[in-house]
């Protein structure tokens, strides 16, 4: 593919690069999430991409996550777009939730040259720091749009406790 | 993990005109390219997809609406939108775009026109 075939409007990639790390600094603190692709993963080699900010042996996502809560529930979801369902993990262990999950590259045919490859495939694993204790048997999760969705029943009714400490 | 929802929530409005970068795999073949771009979050009926000459946009909006009676105690996500514009060549046929949409992965295939896609003459004896 000679350049010109997929270009990007370089005025408006600018603008988002910058945008992009404001976002990042401001409100990003931990979705940078980094993946490490395994031997299923079934990456491409390097001589297949032409992308030369690719790295075979691992990549970076920003997997938003965010987390809400009423008297009786905290909710958490977490941005993982294009997985399959039964590769995601959802465990919750000592006041944390922690999500693990395996993408794999998905290669059509065996022709082709990757001219970008910018989405980040292999394992991953998040931990969500839990404010309040939950009932972990209860908890359910749904995944939709590629975002996972995950309700956790507090153990105790009522809006988080706070904790006053003095400064002496 | 601290509450700051009420910052996140200024500093949303105030940026409602910006948006996300997704990040894009892009494969091309023979008979044209393959596009792949995340955009977790956004359903099909809020995905945007235009082809004006030879410019193609890709929109989508994020709908994360906090149920009611809920509070938001931690935010990552705060930009609602994404966009990304990219040029395509002439050797593109922008009249057959075929697009899937899938767990918040949208797949995009543009073949190359028939005049740009290598043919295959027979030679013949006379």
């Amino acid at each position: 593919m000679k350049l010109e075939t997929l270009k990007e409007n370089l005025g408006g990639f600018w603008d988002n690069l910058a945008e992009g790390w404001r976002h990042l600094r401001q409100s990003a603190g931990e979705a940078l999430t980094r993946f490490h692709p395994g031997e299923k993963t079934n990456m491409p080699v390097r001589a297949e991409v032409d992308d030369d900010a690719y790295l075979p042996s691992m990549g970076w996502s920003m997997l938003g996550g965010d987390m809400f809560e009423d008297d009786k529930r905290l909710v958490v979801r977490l941005e993982v777009p294009g997985m399959e369902k039964e590769d995601l993990d959802i465990q919750i262990h000592d006041g944390t939730l922690l999500v693990s999950g395996e993408k794999r590259f998905e290669r059509e045919s065996s022709e082709g040259r990757w001219r970008v490859m910018q989405r980040a495939y292999g394992s991953f694993r998040r931990a969500v720091p839990l404010r309040v204790p939950v009932k972990a048997d209860q908890a359910r999760a749904s995944y939709r749009n590629g975002v996972l969705r995950v309700e956790l029943p507090k153990r105790e009714p009522g809006a988080a406790k706070v904790v006053s400490i003095n400064v002496r | 993990m601290t509450d700051n929802s009420a910052v996140t929530k200024q500093a949303a409005s105030s940026r409602s005109d910006t948006a996300l970068l997704p990040p894009v795999d892009v494969i091309e073949d023979t008979n044209g390219i393959t596009l792949c771009a995340d955009l977790p979050g956004v359903p099909k009926d809020r995905l945007g997809l235009q082809i004006e000459a030879d410019t193609l946009t890709i929109e989508g909006e994020v709908t994360l609406t906090i149920p009611e009676g809920m509070e938001s105690s931690h935010a990552e996500v705060s930009l609602p939108r994404y966009r990304r514009v990219f040029t395509l060549s002439k050797e593109l046929d922008t009249e057959k775009v075929g697009a899937e949409f899938n767990q918040g992965v949208l797949k995009l295939r543009i073949p190359k026109a028939a005049h740009a896609q290598p043919r295959k003459i027979e030679v013949r004896p006379a």
